[in-house]
């Protein structure tokens, strides 16, 4: 397991002006636990309300967990899952 | 799943989308045409983003005028442009269909073959969350039933996308039928299964090879769209009772690939066939029948499930009743054996 | 006031809050089950649901002139027109709910409602209700009674053919038919001024030889004048009329509807053009009391209440009853006989 401090946390960056709810579903993920993702591509898709929004990856690397998986509700500023960055090559 | 592949998995909205944008990309001559398409993306996701991408020019929003521009589809095919048109629900093709039916789908025949109609018909079919008479129906066999129009309907994500390809380089016309159900809508919660696997390049899946989604020795369950998934469930508890079953997915009506389907009946002796359409004159008929030419020696049972021949009422235990369920993929597979 | 008595003023303002509530009313039911995330299938209400908050004036201010022989053919946004036509408030409740005594018995739902009783009527399919309509008004001249018909349609539906055929059909005909537009603005997502190049839709009426009216004041009295004029000519047999009325889409196309595609400013803009308001303080300079006017919204809120109360308890239908209502005749029609072909004077 890697160090919690080295982790980097997926989360939504902006929550939606026109919504009244604090809490979300996950509806979609796109890639699974392991996978090696590319920094800014759409991780899973969320749903607050009726408003869609799409959760990106904050740093390539692995996605080493995921915390809300598909129909899981969670809270404004809740990490969704975890991204362990490739280490730097320089 | 072991995880350590990036298996990247798409909605069976956003693989149809990423097709469709890759065709816009490579060829100026696709552009997109239907009600709320562009600001919205599509009621059912079936354009989200690409307005951004694209623009208003060729993510037009129209007006609601389904004569006007699912016929200025035609013509512009006729010109030579590869226009794809909405119907946001298949439903409404009631006051555009003489477009449809006389003009899409006759004028390569009528010409002896000296004119083309390359576009695409998009349209949203289906039912299961109460939206009534008006608003649920798929009439697969309304539409295969008419000389012309090759027709296509996706039952995963990536299916979507080879298809979506197909459907657009193709010279003919292609109603391309996708269920609400299946798209991955959060709004819509979709079954397990149309989320696939979706490769980023551009591919295409030939009309009329149908797809077999599950071997089986005793019964085979042919079907389309969203029943794909039921019947895969029925597979499932069939299993367990003992009862191996073949499941079928057509993935396109026209044409229809007959030569799977009795191979299959050849080897299984039993025939269901399920269709979220009216069952008579539709496409349990059509397929009961193309069996019943080619093979049917081969045929022991055969059990037709689909909707009884009402429209599809609102309230929710009416509704269930006449929409087939696994469970009665399940009864009418039983039933064979 | 000149053009409505303060009966006519409360009998409208009554009809208005009533719908207004009902709206409201059926949006807190509808949504329930749907939060934090909106799964269509979740709740007490199954289905979509189009909501009228904002188009009470149309509802109103042209079915204040109608009697029960009159039709009326609604939209897929159709309850305060229903409300305002006199449909059973709690029929059509248990309707909305998917129930068994619903006025489709559960199977039509609320983009379908049917009323015979007051000759009320609506479709889910735009600009579809027209000809039905212009056939309502086909039937009171050829069976010489002095009954309208009334096709309500929004603005997004004057482009459909089966507006102008029926615009046209009325008026080669000089059919009792009057065509209500209501024109939020909005079609769904597409604002009005992306689809049409006309300045508005009475104006429609200008190519069909027939009057055709705007009212842009939310001033439901202004519509009711309007309504009168055209409903009056149509009952005199002098032709059809289109009426536009101005009115404001306070809940999304449907429930649910993020409407991200559309400015803050013009949801405030519409939120502030409150007729029901404007009625109000109309109500107050022709002399009614607060209390009667508390009085008055207070009871319609209790009618709506309990006829959500009464369909929540109504049951669901039976599965069964799916497969029953396709014909009211026997699937062989009059007789399931053949006479012999000698005694019906045949010769062979």
């Amino acid at each position: 397991m890697t160090e919690h401090n080295e982790r980097v946390a997926v989360q939504l960056d902006e929550w939606p002006d026109d919504v009244e709810s604090d809490e979300g579903v996950v509806v979609n993920w796109f890639v699974s636990e392991g996978a090696t993702i590319t920094e800014s591509e759409s991780l899973c898709e969320v749903q607050i309300e009726k408003v869609s929004l799409d959760v990106y990856a904050p740093a390539s690397g692995t996605l080493t967990e995921i915390r809300c998986g598909e129909d899981d509700e969670f809270e404004r500023g809740e990490t969704l899952a975890w991204v362990t960055p490739t280490p730097s090559e320089d | 799943m072991s995880g350590a592949e990036s298996t990247r998995e798409l909605t069976m909205s956003r693989a149809m989308v990423s097709a469709i944008a890759h065709e816009m990309r490579e060829n100026d001559d696709v552009f997109y045409m239907g009600e709320d398409v562009a600001d919205y993306g599509g009621i059912f996701d079936s354009t989200q983003g690409l307005r951004e991408e694209f623009g208003y020019d060729r993510i037009m929003d129209v007006p609601i005028s389904e004569t006007a521009y699912i016929g200025a589809a035609v013509g512009a095919a006729q010109a030579g442009m590869r226009p794809i048109a909405e119907l946001m629900f298949v439903d409404f093709f009631g006051v555009a269909m003489d477009q449809i039916y006389n003009q899409m789908a006759k004028n390569t025949y009528m010409s002896g073959g000296n004119v083309s109609v390359p576009m695409v018909l998009t349209a949203a079919v289906g039912g299961t969350y109460n939206d009534a008479a008006q608003h649920s129906q798929t009439l697969y066999g309304t539409f295969a039933h008419i000389p012309g129009l090759k027709i296509v309907v996706p039952s995963t994500a990536y299916e979507a996308k080879g298809l979506m390809h197909n459907a657009i380089r193709d010279d003919d016309p292609v109603l391309y039928m996708f269920h609400k159900r299946l798209m991955g809508i959060g709004w819509m919660p979709a079954p397990d299964g149309p989320k696939t696997p979706v490769p980023e390049t551009d591919y295409t899946i030939p009309f009329g090879r149908a797809d077999v989604k599950r071997d089986g020795e005793d019964v085979t369950i042919v079907t389309l769209g969203l029943h794909v998934h039921r019947a895969l469930e029925a597979a499932e508890t069939l299993a367990s009772d003992g009862i191996s079953a073949e499941v079928i997915d057509l993935r396109s009506l026209v044409p229809l690939d007959t030569e799977t389907i009795v191979e299959s009946v050849e080897k299984t002796g039993n025939l269901v066939v399920v269709d979220e359409d009216y069952r008579s004159y539709g496409v349990t008929g059509e397929v009961t029948a193309r069996v019943a030419e080619e093979a049917l020696d081969a045929l022991e049972r055969v059990e037709r499930v689909a909707v009884p021949d009402v429209p599809i009422p609102y309230s929710r235990p009416l509704e269930k009743e006449v929409i087939p369920g696994t469970e009665d993929i399940v009864n009418a597979a039983t039933r064979t054996q | 006031m000149p053009h409505a008595s303060e009966n006519t003023l409360t009998r409208l303002y009554e009809n208005m809050v009533t719908a207004r509530y009902y709206e409201e009313r059926l949006q807190e039911e509808y949504l329930e089950g749907k939060q934090p995330a909106f799964d269509i299938s979740a709740g007490p209400i199954p289905g979509e649901l189009h909501l009228a908050a904002g188009h009470e004036a149309a509802g109103a201010g042209v079915c204040d002139h109608l009697r029960d022989d009159d039709i009326v053919t609604a939209t897929h946004r159709p309850h305060h027109i229903a409300i305002a036509k006199g449909v059973d408030l709690k029929r059509m409740t248990a309707e909305i709910f998917g129930r068994e005594t619903g006025l489709g018995k559960g199977k039509g739902g609320h983009m379908h409602l049917f009323d015979p009783d007051v000759n009320f009527a609506c479709s889910g399919i735009i600009a579809e209700g027209c000809p039905p309509a212009v056939g309502g008004a086909l039937a009171a001249q050829k069976r010489n009674t002095d009954s309208v018909a009334v096709s309500y349609l929004g603005e997004g539906a004057i482009d459909q053919g089966a507006f102008l055929e029926s615009l046209n059909f009325a008026s080669v005909f000089d059919l009792p038919v009057v065509f209500v537009i209501e024109d939020n603005d909005w079609a769904i997502s597409m604002p009005k001024e992306r689809v049409t190049d006309v300045e508005n839709g009475a104006k429609r009426a200008d190519g069909f030889e027939m009057p055709g009216v705007r009212v842009d004041s939310d001033d439901v009295l202004d519509v009711y004048d309007a309504a009168g004029e055209a409903i009056g000519r149509a009952r005199d047999r002098n032709g059809p009329t289109v009426i536009e009325v101005q009115v404001h889409r306070r809940m999304g196309h449907f429930m649910g509807d993020p409407e991200t595609y559309r400015p803050e400013a013009d949801q405030e803009a519409a939120a502030e053009r409150d007729s029901i308001v404007r009625l109000e303080s109309d109500l107050r300079e022709a002399g009614v009391e607060d209390d009667r006017i508390d009085e008055i919204r207070d009871d319609a809120h209790s009618r709506v209440d309990e006829a959500i109360e009464w369909a929540k308890d109504q049951p669901l239908p039976e599965p069964g009853a799916a497969h029953e209502d396709l014909f009211v005749s026997p699937a062989s029609g009059v007789t399931d006989s053949e006479p012999d072909f000698e005694a019906v004077g045949g010769e062979e």
